[in-house]
């Protein structure tokens, strides 16, 4: 072990450790920081590294198409302080290139929740090892340590971070190309994660990185023309709708904690080659494929459908069709809106002995937790219909929402105001709360003008209304303040 | 729970003659115990890697049969004796026949079983070895990695069995402990690389340095 000294392009010095057999990827291999503040990477095949357009994607990746940089100091057009620092969260961004002694690149190192520690397991020995996300998605849960694992509420939240990153990403025009469980580290436990291995992104206008993926998030379309030599126009290569299909896999893996397309139909009895190409690529088919049921597990539980309507809709596109269909599948900012839809309807399971803890309850006419069959009941059901009102037509109001309330659940801006998203842009400053008082429920204002009690006198803030059954109030006396609607379990 | 999981088979056949007595078994021992821990710290190797141990000397005898990570308890062994190496080859092609899952029309089947040899010398039972070989040419089943340890050591055997031959030039712990570190790194890439076209070869990390490939 000793030191070494890494000159950037910018003439900056920087020291990383040397060490025998560096952790090694299957582009780069890795040395840390003697801090372990950033770490150098550089690439196994050297010849890589002698690619002037590697270099030069490397270029705008860290400059004008960086996400965690603000515009002013020289990252992505149009982005602030605040945005740089929102999306410094969800990616793990290259911040300088490499000369000597070799071509590479520096990132900084994960957040410290994204390595194990030392009470990770008690059968493995974890400490210190990335999150990959399929710790946590596959059978080896059972090794980990419950409190590792989340709940179905932090999986839905580490969902949006993720859908929120790469909308943020195509949204520059950029894909990842390589999106899987390997280069997105997730942390259950705090809800959060991390996309990394971010050099091989797909640049507008600069020559694709030759990539192939990460077998299971490869897109059906690539598998099928993988055997074919790059630059063949016949060659499917990865792109944003790739990375569309290995999102709503991962979305799928985080929800359900299994693959959408692994399942128990035998493609080919030929060889295990042929078979495990045929499921992933030209004759792919969802476990839950609605009409043909041959690759669905007996044990499913649960499905879908238990998702409530905006995630089945938006699975059942991604993966019926358009799995075949690059074109057919949903966009990164519909998962976005779709997850965060459904973010409101979640409810806590009463349920102490349930892992999932959170569900979302959709069908209130039968209000049941999908992972342990727990019912709900009915006085704990209430909910908010939020309605906007429509531009010129003064007193007609639309539906803009709807939203489970729970003991202590926070209201944010985005529940009170039309127009408004909880996006990285977004006042996360807690407005209003819902609380049980006694037999009844409460809405607090904590913080919004203007809102008014169904009977319309002014609620001030530090007082609360009553949450009734058929209830109709201002949430917010702001000039597009949303009407609220109560409906309780009946 | 559900059994449509394909496993992927993965043989060691280590030389435990004689020759090997001393640092170099002790260096085994150690690789083995570093392998396994470096595996069970790979989600993709942990879900997918099945391992067997195949020890080889005056007699080639499968001291553990494929068994999953979580499982494995590393086996005892020691060096004396000659070299079975064809013995261990008859001994491979058996298990594989009986461990290895076959795909057929209703069951999944495992993935071509990943075999590394290591040896010291040359085989001393070559009336065995070239029967294993010809048996061997015949199945065409699993994807061979044979390495030849210290100065003894003769490739042109080990050509007959495979392509992928590596030579490490002393029988030291250090060399080992890479040897074993380059096992491992090949294992975790198969288990999450993929097969771009049925049949295709097996992508392999470069080896380790000192390390000469043999063409």
């Amino acid at each position: 072990m000793g030191l070494a000294e890494a000159t950037l392009t910018d003439g900056r010095k920087l020291s990383y450790v040397i060490k025998d057999n560096p952790p090694r990827g299957g582009m780069k291999h890795t040395y840390f920081a003697p801090d372990k503040s950033y770490v150098v990477q550089f690439f196994n095949n050297p010849e890589i590294a002698r690619d002037p357009n590697i270099h030069k994607r490397l270029e705008a990746i860290i400059g004008k198409y960086n996400p965690t940089l603000s515009e002013a100091a020289g990252g992505a057009r149009g982005n602030s302080e605040a945005m740089a620092r929102y999306f410094s969260n969800s990616f793990c961004w290259p911040t300088a290139i490499v000369r000597e002694p070799e071509f590479g690149i520096v990132c900084p190192a994960y957040p410290a929740n994204f390595f194990f520690r030392q009470d990770a397991s008690e059968v493995l020995e974890l400490w210190g090892k990335d999150k990959r996300s399929n710790w946590f998605t596959s059978r080896n849960r059972r090794f980990l340590q419950p409190k590792e694992l989340g709940d179905f509420r932090s999986m839905l939240q580490m969902s949006i971070v993720l859908a929120r990153a790469i909308r943020r990403m195509h949204q520059a025009g950029l894909a990842h190309s390589d999106l899987s469980c390997n280069n997105v580290l997730i942390d259950p436990q705090t809800g959060s994660c991390v996309v990394i291995d971010i050099d091989s992104l797909v640049v507008p206008g600069l020559f694709p990185p030759e990539v192939v993926g990460t077998r299971g998030y490869i897109a059906p379309e690539v598998m099928e023309s993988m055997s074919l030599p790059f630059g063949d126009p016949e060659r499917k290569l990865p792109c944003a709708y790739t990375d569309l299909h290995a999102l709503a896999v991962l979305l799928y893996e985080y929800l359900l904690l299994r693959h959408p397309l692994l399942g128990p139909k035998i493609f080919s009895a030929d060889s295990p080659e042929e078979d495990d190409y045929l499921a992933l690529g030209p004759k792919a088919l969802f476990i839950e494929d609605p009409k043909d049921q041959s690759n669905r597990p007996d044990d499913l539980g649960v499905t879908i459908g238990d998702l409530g309507p905006a995630l089945e809709e938006l699975f059942l596109r991604a993966f019926v069709d358009g799995l075949h269909h690059p074109n057919a599948r949903p966009t990164a900012m519909e998962w976005e809106k779709a997850l965060v839809k459904t973010w409101d309807l979640l409810h806590p399971c009463e349920n102490p002995d349930c892992a999932a803890k959170w569900f979302v309850l959709h069908d209130t006419a039968h209000p049941v937790c999908p992972f342990c069959g727990h019912p709900v009941r009915k006085d704990r059901i209430v909910r908010l219909h939020l309605k906007s009102q429509l531009r010129g037509s003064a007193g007609r109001w639309a539906g803009a929402g709807e939203v489970n309330v729970y003991h202590n659940m926070p209201l944010f801006r985005w529940h009170l105001v039309a127009n408004t998203f909880p996006d990285e842009k977004a006042d996360r400053t807690m407005l209003a709360y819902a609380c049980r008082y006694g037999d009844q429920w409460l809405l607090v204002n904590h913080g919004v003008r203007g809102m008014k009690s169904p009977g319309g006198s002014l609620v001030p803030e530090g007082q609360a209304l009553l949450l009734k059954d058929g209830a109709v109030f201002l949430a917010s006396g702001e000039e597009k303040g949303l009407l609220i609607e109560v409906s309780c379990g009946k | 729970m559900a059994d449509f999981f394909r496993r992927l088979p993965v043989y060691l056949l280590l030389d435990c003659s004689g020759s090997m007595m001393g640092e170099p078994i002790e260096a085994v021992r150690q690789g083995v115990k570093a392998l396994l821990s470096e595996l069970r710290g790979d989600p993709q190797a942990l879900e997918t890697a099945y391992l067997s141990v195949i020890t080889f000397d005056s007699q080639a005898r499968q001291i553990m049969p494929l068994t999953e990570l979580m499982q494995f308890q590393e086996p005892e062994i020691k060096a004396s004796g000659a070299t079975a190496l064809g013995g261990a080859l008859s001994v491979l092609i058996d298990c594989i026949d009986q461990e290895v899952r076959k795909s057929t029309e209703t069951q999944k089947g495992d993935w071509r079983p990943l075999v590394f040899i290591l040896t010291d010398g040359s085989p001393s039972d070559m009336e065995e070895f070239n029967k294993a070989v010809a048996r061997l040419k015949d199945v065409k089943v699993a994807n061979i990695i044979a390495c030849a340890a210290g100065s003894k050591a003769d490739t042109t055997y080990l050509r007959q069995i495979t392509e992928n031959v590596l030579m490490m030039n002393t029988l030291s712990a250090g060399d080992m402990a890479q040897f074993f570190a380059w096992v491992s790194g090949s294992i975790k890439m198969s288990s999450k690389s993929v097969d771009a076209k049925p049949g295709g070869p097996i992508e392999l990390p470069p080896p380790p340095q000192g390390f000469v490939v043999v063409p």
